[in-house]
């Protein structure tokens, strides 16, 4: 039996974390992240999930908190925000070289300056090279949906690696979306227990992260990287599964909307995709041929359904909710990702960055209207303007 | 274009994330002999020793030895660090330049 609850993003990961039954969790406070772990303290003190609540001094320890836990066979859940999620840096790529599944929330929170508290997704992206399975969720259903997902992808033995289960901060972390809450018999039989390699057994010691020879480091590399790349078949694998037992059928990387007949479409990761939907809703209206494609997981970066999905189009709006500056093409992070993915494709779109939603703000419909028209334009005269617009700027 | 994974010669496999069955041997190897590092030699007065194990505790790296009646370097893995020295409760443990000795930084084997 499956039941409709209103939930925060962060509430129905917490359900999600309960529901999967994990052992370990550390926490550090920072807003808007540590939410959950309010809701989880409680949950632990209640008696309703027996596991491990460890308040860590800093993210740093935070995070070595859960690798720890991790390597000794626990299933871990941890998060943190903005500043939170760059002062554990350290420890990112330990925890995926020492292959531990680790699961970490991530609610985005703009980096300071300018000490803002919005969401801006820089402080999960800056980590997005530390061998983690990372991507976004754009409601708290999909938070709820994802978290479950993310252990299976992670803990599954062709893969075996952390994860970064991310969210725009507030606009999911916060704002009450409705979650179907699944049965606990279907989350244990799409979660199994997790099985790690070596458990933490007196008859059989390991060492963990030892010191290794010269000719040992392009191995292990090597061996990390076809984990992240192997986990592209296993994420098809486990959302086909998930969509078997709950019945919400996701696709695995490329979500698109509206775009069987699109000229140019809005590309986007996360949150904003919501109020994106609406704007295209509108400006179809109007008799604009918009579409949306929403990426859904960003490490690993799906090449080939970039490819697939957005050669068949004129233009594309590349939304940024991120900043990298001085990077190529003077856009956010995403861009080069997008360009590349099309470098070897036969038919290649028009591109341009549209710099939306820093600081945290929103993104308005009139700013997605801009977006479309800069577009059509771009669509209408068969050149583009210039690579980059900064909204809320640009007139 | 299809991706696909990186093709690792079955033999040079290293087991997940390079875990090793623990405890490591007690044994030395060929492969990165750090005693060339070192600028400055412990020198052990055996009169002033007291045996205390003060040293072999603290060496990072293992290379404080525990003889039939005194303590030992092994020299061809002690890079020079002084922890040994600076714990040493009777001060018998000496830091002398590589050079002032017959054939210095011996385990350089050319300069650079």
């Amino acid at each position: 039996m499956e039941s409709k609850k209103f939930f925060t993003g962060l509430g129905a990961a917490a359900m999600a974390v309960k529901m999967a039954d994990v052992d370990v969790i550390s926490s550090f406070p920072i807003r808007p992240y540590t939410g959950v772990m309010m809701i989880l303290s409680q949950m632990v003190a209640n008696g309703e999930l027996d596991a491990e609540f460890v308040h860590a001094e800093g993210e740093h320890a935070q995070l070595s908190i859960v690798h720890g836990a991790s390597a000794a066979g626990a299933r871990t859940f941890t998060g943190s925000s903005g500043v939170g999620v760059t002062f554990a840096m350290e420890t990112y790529s330990p925890i995926s070289g020492g292959r531990c599944p680790v699961q970490m929330l991530i609610a985005d929170r703009t980096l300071d300056p300018p000490g803002d508290f919005g969401s801006e997704h820089t402080d999960a992206l800056l980590c997005r090279d530390q061998g983690w399975i990372m991507g976004w969720a754009e409601t708290p259903q999909e938070v709820f949906d994802n978290t479950l997902m993310f252990y299976r992808i992670g803990e599954d033995p062709r893969v075996r690696l952390p994860q970064f289960n991310c969210h725009d901060g507030y606009f999911v972390s916060h704002i009450p979306g409705e979650v179907e809450i699944a049965d606990q018999s279907q989350v244990d039989e799409f979660l199994p227990p997790y099985s790690p390699v070596h458990p933490v057994d007196p008859e059989y010691p390991v060492g963990h992260g030892p010191q290794i020879f010269s000719d040992q480091g392009p191995v292990l590399e090597a061996m990390r990287a076809n984990a992240m790349m192997g986990a592209v078949p296993v994420i098809e694998e486990v959302v086909e599964d998930f969509g078997r037992i709950f019945g919400r059928k996701y696709p695995p990387f490329v979500e698109e909307y509206m775009t069987d007949d699109a000229d140019f479409v809005f590309f986007i990761s996360g949150a904003h995709a919501h109020t994106a939907r609406y704007a295209i809703k509108h400006l179809r209206a109007k008799g604009l041929k918009v579409g949306l494609v929403r990426i859904r997981f960003i490490r690993p970066w799906p090449t080939a359904a970039i490819e697939e999905s957005l050669s068949k189009f004129k233009a594309v709006g590349v939304i940024e909710t991120n900043s990298s500056f001085g990077i190529v093409r003077q856009g956010g992070i995403l861009t080069p990702e997008v360009c590349a993915s099309l470098y070897d494709a036969p038919k290649r779109p028009m591109i341009a960055s549209f710099m939306a939603g820093l600081g945290g703000e929103t993104i308005s419909l009139d700013e997605f209207y801009f977006i479309a028209d800069r577009l059509k334009k771009m669509v209408d005269s068969e050149k583009s303007e210039k690579p980059v617009y900064w909204m809320g700027i640009e007139e | 274009m299809k991706y696909d994974t990186i093709k690792i010669p079955k033999e040079k496999l290293l087991p997940e994330a390079g875990i090793v069955k623990a405890p490591a041997p007690n044994s030395e190897q060929d492969d990165m002999i750090t005693g060339s590092w070192r600028v400055l030699r412990p020198v052990i007065d055996s009169e002033e020793c007291t045996m205390c194990y003060m040293c072999w505790i603290t060496c990072p790296d293992g290379c404080i030895q525990i003889g039939e009646d005194e303590m030992k370097v092994n020299l061809k893995y002690c890079k020079g660090c002084g922890l040994c020295s600076a714990v040493c409760p009777v001060d018998a443990i000496a830091r002398v330049p590589e050079l002032d000795f017959e054939g210095g930084v011996v385990f350089q084997e050319e300069l650079f």
